[in-house]
């Protein structure tokens, strides 16, 4: 079993080598893992964020244009027009600030960067590279509005899909 | 003989005297060097130095400043500590109670000024050294863990300003955490990040990008202040005070201050 | 008088417009650089220092420069833009000085007392105890004098009018201005790190080590000076001082009115190719569609490094660093130099993309 050169390690300078980087391949592998859990780490499983789904009242209480009233608890503007309705995300596209609705002007403004959206949210002007997301809206048995900020539409191409768009 | 010098030459030969400092008053050659070696904090300089290092006029005394605009930091943010709660309810309300409620109500004003401070001074720094030459062979790598250590500094600014929890912090850190958000391939809003999915479940989504690790959600909340203060108050000193140890002990070892070769 | 204090103003608000004063500040460095040799004596100095201090308090008689000037969260920056202007001073003068002594055949201040050695016990240790005890002081009244900014409590339904970044960060806030945030938020703060750590590893210069000078290393301390000077210290400035709601310019003397409205109609390269010169619509295919932008940036990033070695100076610094240092110092480079190059593109042109994949959230 014991070759000449080795007799005390039982292992020749070949053997030795290979069984060295195995040794260092393993434990870097280990240690990398180990470092990507702790990482992990600071990703929660379980968030305590308010539910994604709110009531948003009858339809019928909503007159055309722009309604504010879930804006501050909810991040949603409900905009009633001649198509019918939708929500429309507060969120600014350009970098998160909440743009201010601009009655006069008929435009949402974004305080950051000056982005200007119309009331379709599309983007005009500024540095916003998308229009606002629109969320579902939909109305339940009791006939109250629903909408659903899980389900979201980025493009201008889904604005005419039912799930987002409340024919009234 | 006057009696406050027999008091004085009494207590230097006391045990505990003598158990504390190893040498005499430090005004002739031996005892100069002796205060330098024997003492941890004064042994991070050499015991001799360069004429022209010693210069304000070389060195700004930026450096020195920064670290000691870090020790005014830690101290009264310790200070700081004892009275702010990291929690939605009461942020607010600790940081006017720094100010109204307790004595010496400028720590607060100490602290967020100093922040601004060290920015500059360590700007100033990092100009004194390029001016310098400084990081020219053998300094390299102390220059690579010197701008380390600069952008460290920014962060600490930066994960201290949402602790208010005042419109400036929030807005601040919304602006800052959707930067994140655009990260190319690791946020959810930036370049590439839609290519990476494996058929319709995509990898990086709002519930895993590089913003909702900064926040600790998909909103700043609670977690983003909790998040926020632990960076501010521990995680990011921790390293801090590494990377500066570090530091100097390189200056030390590539020769001490620079000077022309 | 107050019609020529009024014309001063609006001169001066017209003056600060984006587009003069970054052409000024990038002439007046090439200006400063070239003819160091004028200013750095003490006299024109305190000239600049007591016309700049009586221009402020002249200015601070205006509310509107009042108003933004003495904000607490802006002192920081009078203390920075005074300090950079002094210790910039400080290194050039002693610099042009050391330039002169070498010049002679002498040693430079630092060379004439390098080689004597002082003790470390009193020399280094008082003088910065002095440093520590009268920087305290100053720390200690700065916190009385000043109350800490803190503004309403946190509400997530209304931005603020201004929401502005904090003041070290309103350099790349302005670049926001001109880049999609994964450009001017990650990957050109990624570069200004990297670019900054390797910066010895680039510059192969033995001269100019430990000791000040401008001759020996002009250009590094030329690149490295508008790196921090004019994209950094000049761009903070500007985005503290003129950019008020909605990220407006507005003068220094102007008031900040929520309501102005600039027209902001920002065209693509692919529109200004496709639908304005062609006169044919946008094509469907996004590679086809962004044809222009896509050769104009690998041009610029991948053709450009070997095409600036016919101009001499890059051919030195190609024989000086080899080819390895030559492509990283160059990439670096030309990231830097996209920086003015977007911006007056913006300004001339109106023009928003060079590449626009909005389908991928891809612009450049």
């Amino acid at each position: 079993m014991t070759s000449n050169d080795t007799p005390d390690s039982g292992l020749n300078r070949k053997e030795f080598i290979s069984w060295f980087w195995l040794g260092w391949i393993t434990f870097s592998v280990v240690a990398g893992a180990f470092a990507t859990l702790i990482g992990r780490f600071l990703f929660p499983n379980v968030l305590f964020e308010k539910p994604t789904r709110f009531r948003a009242g009858d339809p019928e209480s909503y007159s055309l244009g722009v309604d504010e009233r879930y804006k501050d608890s909810q991040s949603v503007w409900i905009v009633k027009s001649s198509e019918g309705m939708y929500a429309l995300s507060t969120v600014c596209t350009h970098l998160g600030c909440t743009p201010n609705w601009l009655n006069n002007e008929g435009k949402f403004k974004c305080p950051c960067h000056g982005s200007g959206f119309r009331t379709t949210g599309l983007n005009f002007e500024g540095p916003a590279p998308r229009p606002l997301e629109r969320f579902s809206i939909a109305v339940d048995t009791t006939g109250n509005i629903v909408i659903d900020k899980s389900k979201k539409i980025r493009s201008q191409d889904q604005w005419n899909d039912p799930d987002f768009m409340l024919k009234v | 003989m006057n009696p406050l010098r027999q008091l004085w030459n009494y207590i230097r030969k006391t045990q505990i005297w003598k158990s504390i400092f190893r040498h005499n008053y430090p005004d002739n050659p031996r005892d100069q060097s002796l205060a330098v070696l024997t003492n941890v904090f004064l042994h991070l300089h050499p015991v001799k130095t360069r004429k022209s290092g010693v210069r304000m006029s070389f060195t700004w005394c930026m450096g020195g400043l920064t670290f000691f605009l870090f020790l005014i930091e830690s101290v009264t943010g310790i200070l700081l500590m004892f009275y702010y709660r990291p929690t939605l309810e009461f942020a607010y309300n600790d940081i006017i109670a720094l100010r109204e409620h307790v004595p010496l109500g400028i720590l607060r004003e100490i602290h967020r000024w100093g922040a601004h401070a060290m920015v500059i001074t360590v700007w100033l720094h990092m100009f004194r050294v390029f001016m310098t030459g400084s990081y020219k062979p053998p300094r390299e790598f102390n220059w690579a863990i010197g701008v380390i250590l600069l952008v460290l500094t920014m962060l600490l600014s930066f994960t201290g300003y949402l602790l208010p929890w005042d419109q400036l912090a929030i807005w601040a850190i919304a602006v800052g955490s959707n930067m994140a958000a655009a990260t190319p391939l690791g946020g959810v809003e930036g370049p590439g990040t839609m290519l990476l999915k494996i058929g319709d479940v995509s990898l990086v989504h709002s519930g895993n990008d590089a913003k909702f690790g900064l926040l600790a959600g998909r909103f700043i909340g609670e977690a983003t202040l909790l998040r926020f203060y632990v960076l501010h108050c521990i995680a990011i000193p921790f390293v801090v005070t590494l990377l500066i140890a570090l530091h100097f002990w390189r200056v030390r070892k590539d020769g001490g201050i620079s000077g022309p070769l | 008088m107050d019609w020529l204090n009024e014309s001063i103003k609006e001169v001066i608000n017209f003056l600060s417009n984006p587009v003069i004063y970054f052409t000024v500040v990038v002439i007046a460095w090439w200006w400063l650089m070239k003819f160091h040799r004028v200013w750095v004596q003490p006299k024109p100095m305190k000239i600049a220092l007591i016309a700049s201090l009586v221009f402020l308090v002249w200015a601070l008689f205006d509310p509107n420069f009042n108003k933004e000037a003495t904000k607490p969260d802006n002192i920081p920056i009078w203390l920075m833009s005074y300090g950079v202007a002094f210790f910039f001073w400080l290194s050039i003068s002693r610099g042009a000085k050391n330039d002169e002594l070498m010049a002679a055949g002498e040693p430079n201040l630092e060379k004439a007392e390098s080689d004597k050695k002082v003790y470390t016990w009193p020399d280094l240790v008082y003088s910065e105890l002095i440093c520590i005890v009268a920087f305290t002081a100053f720390m200690v009244l700065w916190g009385i004098v000043f109350d800490a900014p803190l503004e309403d409590p946190a509400n997530s339904g209304v931005t603020p009018a201004v929401a502005k970044a904090p003041w070290y960060f309103l350099g790349l806030q302005e670049l926001l201005v001109y880049y999609d945030p994964w450009i001017a938020g990650v990957v050109l703060p990624g570069f200004i790190v990297v670019g900054l750590i390797a910066i010895p590893y680039m510059d192969t210069n033995p001269k100019g080590n430990g000791y000040y000078t401008v001759k020996d290393r002009f250009d590094e301390i030329w690149l490295f000076g508008f790196g921090f000077v004019v994209l950094w210290i000049a761009l903070i400035f500007l985005g503290t001082f003129m950019r008020g709601p909605g990220w407006n310019f507005f003068g220094p003397f102007e008031y900040w009115d929520t309501h102005k409205v600039v027209p902001m109609n920002n065209v693509n390269v692919s529109e200004i190719f496709w639908i304005k010169i062609l006169g044919v619509g946008l094509p469907s295919n996004i590679l086809l569609r962004e044809i222009v932008g896509l050769v104009l940036v690998s041009f610029y990033m991948g053709a450009l490094p070997k095409l600036l070695l016919k101009i001499a100076k890059f051919k030195a610094i190609y024989e000086k660093m080899g080819f390895v240092r030559y492509y990283i110092f160059i990439v670096m480079f030309l990231v830097m130099a996209s920086l003015p190059i977007k911006m007056y593109l913006r300004w001339g042109f109106d023009l928003k993309y060079i590449i626009s994949i909005p389908e991928f959230m891809f612009n450049i």
